[in-house]
């Protein structure tokens, strides 16, 4: 989508919600001007669409007051933390306002005696996990971007990361949330308490609403003590296949990593020269393998890890040696996604979740697909939890584009045929949408879409995102 | 504290049109079946009309589409083990028995989960993921007979909580049958999903008001190697909390387990177990910790040493599995002891920061002493998680100042920042108090989303909103 | 060089991690002041949605062409090649203030006019003409105003080393590339320099008609201006026969060894090969040779943009002042101190929140004296002191090394 959408013409309706706007936030939080609406246009996925206003809010009143201005002019709104997604989520596909979270970026208190804090949705989730962990204490998710995307994003879309396996997503972590809905009222769910079971889990409902149900303003998430130790060990080898049962045979060992990435030829490739290390021609395939907890732990599983690896037919592991080595190890890991460009020029980014068991097969299945010369596909991602990221890299040649969506679709139906689910941390957004119905039936559908109509009855809340 | 009977008989017609759907075999209609159907573990008691007992998705199915039609309340209930009232009929009408259908569908090791009928017993499995070296943490104290289908239900916590967190952690997938006899399925069996909209944990500790759950997916983690448990009387709760600090805050150890029981459960546990708890002792924790062999050991003589430097009075280390299950025991026969100080009870089970567990004891033992009611309490200390026992005999007056203080008591956690119930559920038991912890328009939401899923309001009804 | 940053602009893949070190986007938060949104303000500019505004020049100033996000962009993008082309854009298509085109166009390619405007311009307060977010109190290198800055020095640096000291038996013979701010204000930096490396036996010639590296032209979009400084420079230093070339300023390094390959084409790569850091050369060269006495002082040091993001050098000046002093780190140490050219002016409250933090860190640092290697931080963290009264010094690292330097061996005047 090189092109934006026609935005609307400065229609009277607009300019009078731009003026209420101004009124009431001040002219310092709404922006209109071409430039600024061009910054805001677009996310991780490249796609474009240009907003009619920027707002900025300061505090949730702010957050309130523009929703019940736009949900009055029936005028559509697309929360954004920091545009980092892979599905679309931030992209004003409709023009209309664009509510530009990050800077609303406090994080408003931090009780290491609770294991709890509160946080404003702009805060970027590493700046967080930083400040706690001056307490010792630690926030597991950790998506690839967590050094640039902010928390309000990956509750929007319950974004997993490289801890999952051992720490489990986003939504296990939050316990509270002030959500402004789409009528301007606000509304607070959960409790900033370790457990609560009062009345129906909203919280979890508006976990990976994609902005589609309402705004969050504060989110409240739980602490665990941070591990004292992590060790990193890097497993090449020269099989896919052998990778894979690496992975499976550590798990089988009772141990679960911190975390587990698996990287295939195609990847490696692409990130080859990132690392301080250059990884050789003859690897084709990785495993990068975090491990932490004390150092008597570490002693135990360490070793079993890299014999397991071994036994795998790893022709080579390395545990790093200093915080340097680690910092390299898992810089090219998170180089991954952007540097898959250097493939091809365009992406199309899934993220699918299969169970474990199913990996071989659905890699299998992926590579028959793409029987194409023309179509790179790289696998990489979070095996011990089955989340793979499969991209489909293609060039600028009339009909790629088309080829590219033709294998997608093809493995989307291979996911779901395994078991598998469309999406394991990025969302559905606008990208995958259309894939909605491979994995959910027409009556959960319905269901999902009725509790839509319900907070959002206008329609304005992200309109084009999640569902067709 | 209540008990009700109705008369709103379920006509004969009604009653073939189950029997023909779902077999007659699976149909009760006797008063002793019914009876049995009538309770939970709060004591209260509401006679059902009719009892049946599914044994497939499709009976149950059949059963909730024939109720919505005839209006007929349908009250699930897994082994009525629940502190809430959660599957106590009180509005009559079918009493869902769901504990025939237990079976474990699918335990697939690699993937590290597990699919099961509603009505597997928590312990049950518990002990066949083990035979696999598989975990699935939560564990109430009811483990032993309550079922996944209620833990899921309400959401429990459980002993484990502090650092494996709660049901609503481990659930992937559900299948579940809506009021009107449609059957949906939530969630994916992988680790992760983010597909729609998060209807699993929706109608995770929804306490049966919005549909049935037929089939549950959950996740499992690997088989800690080993277990440790150390037992520590104090004089007082001073000094456990002292302990619990050291322990968690200071040190940041992890424990598996933090009990605490104060005085009153330990005079009403004192000589019912075998062991020997020292005559001064007013209060003890119990802690597990767990990992590979080292860790464990490790951590275990660390917490001993910041039990004793907190001034603990004796510790006791577990040496094997039976002095584990001793320890233990003490503290699972808590809760029915406390029967031996008076017939009736009122659990509340509130949550608080764990920085305010101090304060709000200490106001909760004020109100006992205003309203000269005994009050104990013992819980899962770690997570502010306190199970508060209101004790007292029978009795209409007695009723109205049990009433008057739990309400107290119930203002005073919200007050503090903490949640009015954090694993038993609200049921009808806690309904008029939601108003404390939930602003009216958020109730107002819930009640629309319940009206949404069950417009003839046919699911438990009476429960969560009054 | 406009030729490639529209296919450029493409490789961008909107990740975001650009925002994890731009130091104006930490501070604000703006997506408009990153280069992602920069970038895409580039593609708009080709895709000519959007046409050269007021706006869109401010948005472009904001960038502090420390390139920071080139060493972190997992695309590749060579963020410099666009944003070059959207200053130059700029000045292309908006012309470039009265004022400053006079300097750059006039001015600065006229040693004797600078001399004289510089007097001139110390004895007067000036506002340049433009309006713009924050108060435009002084063009740094040029006026004063509400800030604290050194007072011009009475004999330039070219003047005072217009005869080259000649040595015995040098090792090398280097040529020294003032720039602006050290021929004009800080002129002990350059004493330091030539003392420093004369007592090292390296003889050092400062080539009297060199001339402003082009930075200020540059950052303001007036290329054509940079190529004819560049084009005098070039034949400046190479009619010398030097070894080497050093400087002590971090942007006139970065200027002369890298953006001249731009400039002036292929045809600098050899001298561009010679040119260092002092620092650097410090350390390449007389590494293991010289001795010193360090002076009873804590010191630490501030990472200039310009030396650490775009040319990597971070161990260098720390190893020359760990002989030299007692050295201690400071946090963040290769965070902004907000300095530097148009962005002070155009976005000067953003200056001054960096430079709070800058000062706050060397403070943190419980260090007696801030050393770096650009006197463009020199004269920022100064000022930062000198508004709070604060004792901390501010100096160049050269001029630590040239307290500490014992004369032996080596070291000793031949």
């Amino acid at each position: 989508m090189k092109h934006f959408k026609k935005t609307k013409t400065e229609s009277k309706k607009h300019q009078k919600v731009l003026n209420e706007l101004i009124m009431v936030l001040g002219g310092e939080k709404v922006l209109s001007a071409i430039e600024d609406r061009i910054c805001y246009s677009y996310d991780g996925t490249k796609q474009k669409a240009l907003p009619d206003i920027v707002v900025r809010p300061g505090c949730t009143s702010d957050v309130s007051n523009t929703l019940k201005i736009a949900n009055k002019y029936e005028i559509p709104i697309y929360a954004r933390g920091a545009g980092t997604g892979l599905t679309g989520g931030a992209v004003p596909l409709m023009g209309g306002i664009v509510l530009d979270l990050k800077s609303m970026n406090r994080i408003i208190e931090i009780c290491p005696e609770d294991f709890v804090a509160t946080v404003e949705p702009g805060v970027v989730t590493k700046h967080f996990q930083d400040e706690i962990a001056k307490f010792d204490l630690f926030y597991p998710p950790d998506p690839s971007s967590a050094a640039f995307s902010t928390i309000g994003g990956n509750v929007a879309e319950c974004a997993g990361g490289i801890t999952g396996l051992k720490y489990g997503v986003t939504r296990d972590y939050i316990l509270a949330l002030e959500i402004v809905l789409s009528d301007g009222s606000v509304i607070n769910t959960g409790r900033k308490t370790l457990r609560s079971v009062t009345g129906y889990d909203l919280t979890r409902l508006f976990i990976g609403s994609e902005g589609t149900l309402g705004v969050f303003t504060r989110i409240t998430v739980k602490l665990i003590p941070k591990p004292k130790k992590i060790e990193t060990l890097a497993a090449y080898f020269s099989d896919r296949d052998d990778a894979i049962d690496a992975a499976d045979l550590i798990i089988d060992n009772n141990i679960l990593p911190r975390t587990l990435e698996f990287m295939d030829q195609m990847t490696i490739s692409a990130v080859r020269g990132y690392g301080e290390a250059p990884i050789g021609e003859d690897v084709k395939a990785l495993l990068l393998i975090d491990i932490d907890g004390t150092e008597e732990s570490i002693s135990h599983e360490l070793p079993v890890v890299e014999n397991a690896c071994k036994e795998k037919k790893a022709f080579k592991t390395k545990v790093a040696e200093t915080p340097r080595e680690r910092e390299s190890i898992w810089a090219v890991r998170r180089s991954i996604s952007p540097a898959l460009y250097n493939i091809a020029p365009h992406k199309i980014n899934e993220d699918i979740c299969v169970p474990r068991s199913k990996i071989k097969e659905i890699l299998q299945k992926v590579d028959q697909i793409n029987e194409h010369q023309t179509i790179y596909i790289a696998n990489f991602g979070h095996i011990g939890d089955g989340n793979i990221h499969v991209n489909i890299m293609y060039n600028d040649d009339p009909g790629q584009a088309a080829l590219a969506e033709s294998i997608v679709n093809k493995i989307m139906r291979e996911v779901v045929a395994v078991g598998g689910t469309i999406s394991g941390e990025h969302g559905i957004g606008n990208k995958k949408s259309q894939f909605m119905e491979l994995e959910i039936s027409p009556k959960e559908l319905a269901i999902m879409k009725r509790f839509k109509g319900f907070f959002d009855p206008k329609g304005i809340m992200n309109p084009g995102k999640m569902f067709i | 504290m209540k008990q009700e009977t109705h008369n709103n008989k379920i006509q004969a017609k009604v009653f073939e049109e189950l029997c023909d759907a779902i077999g007659r075999e699976n149909v009760f209609d006797n008063i002793e079946e019914r009876v049995c159907y009538s309770f939970d573990a709060t004591k209260e008691k509401s006679i059902p009309d009719l009892v049946i007992r599914p044994h497939s998705t499709e009976q149950v199915s059949n059963t909730v589409s024939i109720a919505n039609q005839h209006n007929i309340p349908i009250c699930p209930r897994g082994a009525g083990t629940g502190l809430s009232g959660g599957s106590v009929p009180i509005k009559g009408g079918i009493a869902l028995d769901l504990k025939n259908m237990n079976r474990i569908v699918e335990l697939n090791a690699r993937d590290l989960t597990v699919t099961v009928e509603p009505g597997v017993v928590t312990k049950d499995l518990q002990d066949e993921a083990a035979k696999h070296r598989l975990f699935y943490p939560p564990e109430p104290g009811s483990a032993g007979f309550s079922t996944i289908g209620g833990n899921v239900a309400e959401c429990t916590g459980g002993m484990t909580g502090m650092k494996y967190g709660v049901t609503r952690d481990y659930v992937l997938a559900l299948e579940i049958v809506l009021p009107d006899g449609s059957v949906i399925n939530t969630g994916s069996k992988t680790l992760r999903s983010v597909a729609g909209y998060d209807l699993t944990r929706f109608f995770v500790g929804s306490e049966g008001t919005l549909g049935v759950l037929t089939k549950i997916t959950l996740k499992l983690l690997p088989l800690p190697a080993k277990i440790g448990t150390v037992m520590s009387y104090f004089k007082d709760i001073d000094s456990v909390l002292n302990a619990t600090d050291s322990i968690i805050v200071k040190n940041h150890l992890h424990p598996r387990s933090l009990e605490f029981v104060d005085k009153t459960c330990i005079g009403a546990v004192r000589g019912s177990a075998e062991e020997t708890i020292p005559e001064e002792a007013g209060a003890f924790l119990l802690i597990d910790v767990d990992g590979n062999e080292k860790n464990v050991a490790n951590d275990i003589s660390r917490i001993e040493a910041l039990c004793r430097e907190n001034s603990a009075l004796k510790t006791s280390i577990a040496k094997t599995d039976d002095e584990r299950d001793a320890l233990w025991d003490v503290r699972k026969s808590v809760s029915p002891s406390l029967f031996k100080i008076a017939s009736m009870k009122f659990n509340d089970d509130f949550c608080v920061p764990r920085s305010k567990v101090r304060e709000v004891l200490k106001k909760v033992y004020e109100l006992g002493k205003t309203y000269s009611i005994q009050v104990a309490a013992f819980g899962h200390i770690g997570e502010g998680h306190i199970h508060l026992n209101v004790i007292y005999n029978d009795g209409k007056e007695m009723d109205l100042s049990v009433h008057k203080l739990v309400s107290q008591i119930l203002k005073e956690v919200v007050l503090i920042g903490g949640t009015i119930t954090s694993e038993h559920g609200v049921g009808d038991a806690k309904a008029e108090f939601i108003g404390l912890e939930l602003a009216p328009h958020e109730i107002e939401i819930m009640k629309d989303l319940k009206k949404m899923f069950d417009p003839k309001g046919i699911m438990n009804p009476g429960k969560i909103f009054i | 060089m406009s030729t490639d940053w529209k296919t450029e602009v493409d490789k961008c893949s909107k990740c975001g991690k650009c925002h994890t070190v731009c130091p104006v986007f930490l501070e604000t938060g703006d997506e408009s002041m990153v280069s992602r949104g920069r970038i895409s303000l580039a593609e708009a500019l080709r895709d000519k949605q959007i046409v050269y505004t007021d706006k869109l020049r401010d948005y472009v100033y904001s960038c502090k062409k420390c390139m920071r996000c080139r060493t972190v962009c997992p695309s590749g993008v060579d963020y410099e090649v666009i944003i070059s082309a959207l200053l130059s854009g700029v000045a292309e298509n908006m012309g470039i203030p009265l004022l400053p085109r006079i300097i750059f166009r006039y001015i600065l390619p006229r040693r004797i006019l600078f001399d004289l405007m510089l007097k001139v311009s110390s004895k007067i307060q000036w506002l340049i003409p433009m309006k713009r977010r924050g108060q435009m109190r002084h063009l740094p290198l040029l006026f004063m105003g509400k800030r604290w800055i050194p007072t011009l020095a009475k004999k330039t640096a070219l003047q005072k080393f217009r005869k080259t000291k000649k040595l015995k038996n040098p090792k090398m013979r280097v040529g020294l590339f003032t720039g602006c701010l050290i021929n004009y204000i800080y002129v002990d930096i350059a004493e330091a320099v030539v003392d420093v490396l004369n007592r090292m036996n390296i003889e050092v010639v400062v080539p009297q008609g060199q001339l402003c590296c082009g930075t200020p032209s540059s950052t303001m979009g007036d290329f054509k201006s940079t190529k004819k400084l560049a084009d005098v420079n070039k034949e400046v230093f190479e009619s010398q026969k030097l070894d080497a070339i050093v400087t002590a300023c971090a942007t006139c390094t970065k200027a002369i060894k890298m953006d001249y390959l731009r400039t002036l084409g292929p045809s600098w790569q050899s001298m561009s090969d010679k040119i260092y850091d002092i620092s650097e050369f410090i350390d390449k060269y007389c590494g293991d040779e010289y001795e010193t006495k360090p002076i009873d002082e804590k010191v630490t040091y501030h990472d200039p943009c310009h030396l650490l993001w775009v040319r990597g050098i971070s161990d260098e000046p720390r190893n020359v002042l760990k002989k030299s002093s007692d050295f201690v780190e400071m946090d963040q140490a290769g965070a902004c101190c907000g300095g530097g050219g148009i962005f002070t002016i155009i976005h000067y409250d953003l200056t001054l929140k960096m430079l709070e933090r800058k000062v706050a860190s060397i403070e943190r640092s419980g260090a007696d004296t801030v050393a770096t290697n650009c006197p463009g931080c020199v004269m920022q963290i100064a000022d930062g002191f000198a508004g709070k009264n604060s004792k901390i010094k501010t100096t160049h690292s050269i001029q630590i090394l040239q307290k500490a330097l014992v004369d032996s061996g080596i070291n000793k005047e031949k």
